[in-house]
């Protein structure tokens, strides 16, 4: 069958068995960020968005997506020019081995989306269903708690008329300035 | 409560001839003089060194660019998938097996059985360990007699996963059954089923006697344990026992194994390893071709935790490769990493000391059963770690005797784990002492302090299972006492608030832990480093970054020797064809083993650097040094960069030369890190039940290069340690059929689940590591369930001695005291 979605904000259309979870099409067609941790939505390694929504994309089938939007950890920023919730786990050591890592970001996204300013416990109950082996969780849920405030400063210098805050920010604060000092 | 002072040493004890012990002490510790010229270096003098250097793969794993072995499909168009017939008794013989339906299915490219001529029938050990393997050769390929409800069978090599899955369902075997042994103590009767003819294995380890099942016995003691508990008063010899279930490792991204023939027709694998270098070796054994005709990649890794010290099915994809020809990915299911792959070692221990009237202790003895359950592979080394990674925390006991059982049963087999025994050995001697120091008065941490170790004992307890005493070792770097202390204060321990309601109970337990820094006398790291012309450099090592991080460490020891950026380095590490060979990231070698290669290799490129800068500069080279990218006269204030240096020695008129060096390192040293675990936890008498409130681990691992790596490694194995002490464990009915097959059953820490962790790095400098390192890797996989099992004795005044520790169980005790 065919399937067409918006995948990161392009139209897509894919060829995909009957069978197939979203999952498997993404990675047969290079979106290899969202990993393959149980295939049974009990890790949450493969999580990505659809229709703004996280989801675990290993048990959701593929034919079910037609017509969605989808965002994959490809959508978001590039190395040289990173999201700010990748920038943020980048600057506190939020990551090991990784596997794990593009669920996480995909997840902590779709929380920001809805809740811009959660609380500790918030986060921890959002990414309740991503597992991660290696960190302990602590560097990870600082690394969101540092990207909503980040996020929400990037919001007040546009707000206030382009005041740069970059001098309560770290040095590797996502804005130019931030980057260049 | 008794008051503590610290014991004297032992060489200070007024008994035996000191000077005559002193002069065969220098003698016996050949590592003395392998100190290297002191690099120790203050805060100001670091350029690289204790910094949070971005880890050097993070951008990448943020934009999911990070490629891991099954991200690598896209390279094979012809690209197979194998799929692994496993048995589904747990002790029996394969009679037959019926592959003509799946072999006559669209898209099955291959079926292999035990007896198909591809499938190597070599015994080897699947243990990613130095060669001759101290684990047994008992393993096959695929398995005619099968030893547990996993063992393979047979394998499929198909199109899709789809069409690999189908065809495994239509293949039909006949068994023959026998009984199968599940419990570790009956295993040993003369009347239990034999797992193993003795004709079965090769490589047989010390003790092993397959007619009991003993895969394994060893023993060794110092001083007389017997005489010393005799001569203490009964209520001063106290004995206890304690038990540990299986831990899965969980590894992030199962293993996964590409296997396919070069253009060159050489064996080659894309793999998710830990130990390139010994699966290379025992690739070539297996199918009997030379080394040179295997290679050996490692990609990104999605941890290994030890479950990848093992070379557990590259021979399963590569025989299926050669039956299918074509390239094979096989890629273990989360199902299969929860029954059929590799674990934890379940063990049953007893600990028994005498202890003086001062505190002081005069005896311990510690036995433990450790269950390997089908296989070998780690048995014996693991359970010798049982009692040589805790016991030399008490390095001046005089009477010590450590004994241990190694039995096979029809369970999945035990392997390496993080740790490696030691959360196992830890569990049993540090809720010991500390049951110990409560039962005769005495404040646990007190007594702890009098009898553990120090800078400049001389630990014996980690050479007790050896003759000679060539591994014995010298204390040269300990912040134990430190880490207590600053351990004690971060969780509150002397103001702890207890809860208004009267029911509910506070308490705090510390464990004290300790590790190695690599395996003594069986490491080998080497790294080589060659100069490009613009001053930049490419570092070859054959350390394996697991995900630890150890690729960006290696980066900030080089620089700090080349004077460069640790960004100007190219670290390509472990391809067994591109870089200069390593043992593998195991017993927290990484960097002290591997880390110390790559500083040599970086002193040897540096050394041409500073002939070159002579040169240029017209300086004598003891004026010069390195830093800030550039060669530099300490008494001129000139220099030329590295970069100018870089085109002169490549391009210049009179002689050229390509700046390189190399490294390796290898030793009998092995310094223990060190660290002190906090626990604080609220009881309900009424129900057993506890929460966590706290948790603080304080860690001395030398200088810690990066420390929000080591912040990382300290903060992940305490979320291990933390499962195992509350909520691990995988359960078989009678039959050894597995009952724990994914994350919805099986009780892995969430972020919901984990107390606030508060984490502190106790600087000391090791004067044999690179710039005073040791290790942290597997140290903070070792405390919490003794220190949970203390809190919860401190809070309610009863111990609880198995894990994982239950509501269930504390309110046991509760009544067993109450009644």
């Amino acid at each position: 069958m065919q399937l067409e979605i918006e995948l990161n904000g392009q139209q897509r259309t894919f060829e995909a068995e009957k069978s197939d979870v979203l999952l498997d099409v993404l990675r047969r067609n290079g979106y290899t960020g969202s990993k393959r941790g149980c295939d049974t939505g009990a890790c949450g390694m493969c999580t990505v968005q659809i229709d703004g929504e996280p989801a675990m994309s290993c048990v959701t089938p593929a034919a079910k997506v037609a017509g969605s939007t989808v965002a994959t950890i490809e959508g978001l920023g590039t190395q040289s020019d990173l999201h700010p919730l990748q920038q943020a786990f980048v600057d506190n050591s939020a990551l090991q081995c990784g596997f794990c890592i593009p669920g996480m970001i995909m997840r902590s996204k779709a929380l920001l989306e809805s809740n811009p300013d959660p609380t500790e416990t918030e986060v921890r109950e959002a990414l309740a269903d991503n597992l991660c082996r290696c960190t302990g969780y602590k560097k990870i849920v600082e690394a969101v708690l540092d990207a909503a405030d980040r996020m929400n400063g990037e919001k007040t210098v546009a707000a206030d008329g382009g005041e740069s805050r970059c001098d309560e920010l770290p040095s590797s604060c996502p804005c130019e300035e931030g980057r260049s000092k | 409560m008794s008051n503590l002072e610290e014991t004297p040493g032992r060489n200070d004890r007024p008994d035996g001839d000191r000077a005559e012990e002193e002069a065969t002490e220098a003698d016996a510790f050949p590592g003395e003089s392998e100190v290297a010229a002191d690099d120790r270096k203050s805060r100001d003098e670091r350029e690289h060194l204790t910094e949070d250097v971005e880890k050097d793969d993070a951008r990448k794993i943020v934009t999911g660019e990070a490629r891991y072995t099954a991200d690598y499909r896209d390279r094979f168009p012809e690209l197979a998938e194998g799929k692994v017939i496993r048995s589904e008794i747990a002790h029996g013989y394969v009679r037959n097996i019926d592959t003509s339906e799946a072999e006559a299915m669209d898209g099955v490219h291959a079926v292999i059985t035990p007896w198909d001529d591809v499938v190597p029938d070599k015994a080897y050990s699947s243990s990613g360990q130095s060669y001759p393997e101290p684990s047994p050769w008992d393993l096959r390929v695929l398995r005619e007699h099968v030893r547990y409800v996993g063992d393979p069978i047979a394998a499929i090599a198909a199109t899709d996963t789809e069409t690999a899955d189908r065809a495994a369902r239509t293949i039909d075997v006949e068994y023959e059954e026998l009984e199968p042994v599940l419990d570790p103590e009956a295993a040993t009767d003369p009347d239990a089923p034999q797992l193993f003819d003795p004709d079965e294995v090769e490589n047989k380890q010390r003790g092993a006697d397959y007619e009991r099942n003993l895969e394994s016995h060893f023993e060794g003691e110092q001083g007389d344990v017997e005489r010393a508990f005799d001569r203490m008063d009964d209520d001063r010899v106290i004995e206890t026992e304690w038990e540990t279930p299986y831990q899965s490792h969980c590894v992030p991204e199962p293993h996964t194994t590409i296997a396919h023939m070069d253009e060159d027709d050489r064996y080659s694998f894309i793999t998710a390893t830990q130990v390139p270098f010994h699966t290379r070796r025992q690739i070539a054994h297996l199918f009997d071709v030379p080394i040179r005709d295997v290679r050996v990649t490692k990609p990104r890794i999605g941890a290994g935790f030890g479950a990848k010290q093992e070379m557990a099915i590259e021979p399963i994809a590569f025989a299926l490769h050669l039956a299918a020809d074509q390239p094979v990915k096989l890629e273990m299911t989360r199902r299969e990493e929860f029954y059929a792959l590799r674990f934890r070692h379940p063990m049953q221990m007893r600990m028994r000391t005498a202890v003086d009237e001062d505190g002081t202790l005069e005896a311990m003895e510690l036995y433990t059963l450790s269950n390997s359950g089908a296989y070998g592979t780690h048995g014996m080394t693991v359970a010798n770690n049982v009692g040589t990674k805790p016991l030399p925390l008490y390095p001046r006991v005089p009477n010590v005797r450590f004994e241990g059982d190694v039995v096979h049963t029809n369970l999945p087999m035990g392997a390496a784990m993080r740790g490696y025994g030691a959360p196992q050995g830890h569990f049993a001697v540090e809720s010991h002492m500390d049951e110990v120091a409560r039962r005769l008065d005495f404040d646990p941490i007190e007594f702890r302090k009098r009898n553990a170790v120090r800078e400049g004992d001389i630990d014996r307890n980690v050479t007790i299972l050896k003759d000679g005493d060539r591994f014995s070792r010298k204390i040269r770097s300990c912040g134990l006492r430190e880490c207590i202390e600053r351990g004690k204060e971060a969780i509150g321990y002397d103001d702890l608030e207890q809860p208004a309601e009267p029911h509910r109970n506070r308490g705090v337990g510390m464990a004290m832990i300790a590790q190695g820094s690599g395996v003594a006398g069986r490491e080998l790291g080497a790294a080589q480093i060659k100069m490009n012309e613009d001053g930049s450099f490419h570092l070859q090592v054959g350390g394996v970054d697991t995900g630890t991080g150890s690729d960006t460490m290696f980066s900030q020891v080089a620089a700090e020797v080349l004077g460069c950026e640790p960004t100007d380095i190219v670290v390509i590490s472990s391809d067994t064809d591109l870089t200069p060979f390593d043992y593998g990231a195991y017993a927290s070698s990484t960097t002290y083993i591997s880390g110390q290669a790559v500083k040599e290799a970086a002193e040897d490129a540096r050394e041409r650097l500073v002939h070159w800068g002579s040169k240029m500069l017209d300086e004598p080279v003891e004026n010069l040094k390195t830093g800030d990218e550039q060669v530099y006269s300490e008494v001129t204030g000139d220099g030329v960069s590295l970069e100018e240096i870089g085109y002169e020695a490549t391009y210049g008129n009179d002689d050229r030369e390509h700046i390189l060096g190399k490294g390796n390192h290898s030793t009998d040293e092995s310094p223990p890190p060190y660290g002190a675990q906090f626990v604080d936890v609220t009881v309900s008498e009424e129900t057993g039940e506890y929460e966590i409130n706290k948790m603080v681990f304080a860690a001395d691992c030398g200088v810690a290069i990066n420390p929000a790596l080591v912040e990382g490694q300290i903060e992940g194995g305490e979320h291990m340690s933390l499962e195992y002490a509350t909520s691990g464990g995988l359960e078989f009915d009678d039959e050894g059929n597995p009952e724990v097959l994914g994350f919805r059953q099986y009780g892995m820490p969430r972020t919901t689940d984990h107390p606030p962790m508060e984490t502190i790095i106790v600087e000391t400098h090791e004067p044999t590591g690179p710039f005073g390192a040791k290790s942290i890797a597997e140290l903070p996989t070792n405390g919490v369930p003794p220190a949970l099992s203390n809190a919860i004795r401190d809070a309610v005044g009863v111990r609880v001695d198995s894990l994982p520790i239950t509501a269930d169980d504390i309110k046991r005790a509760l009544d067993e005291r109450d009644d």
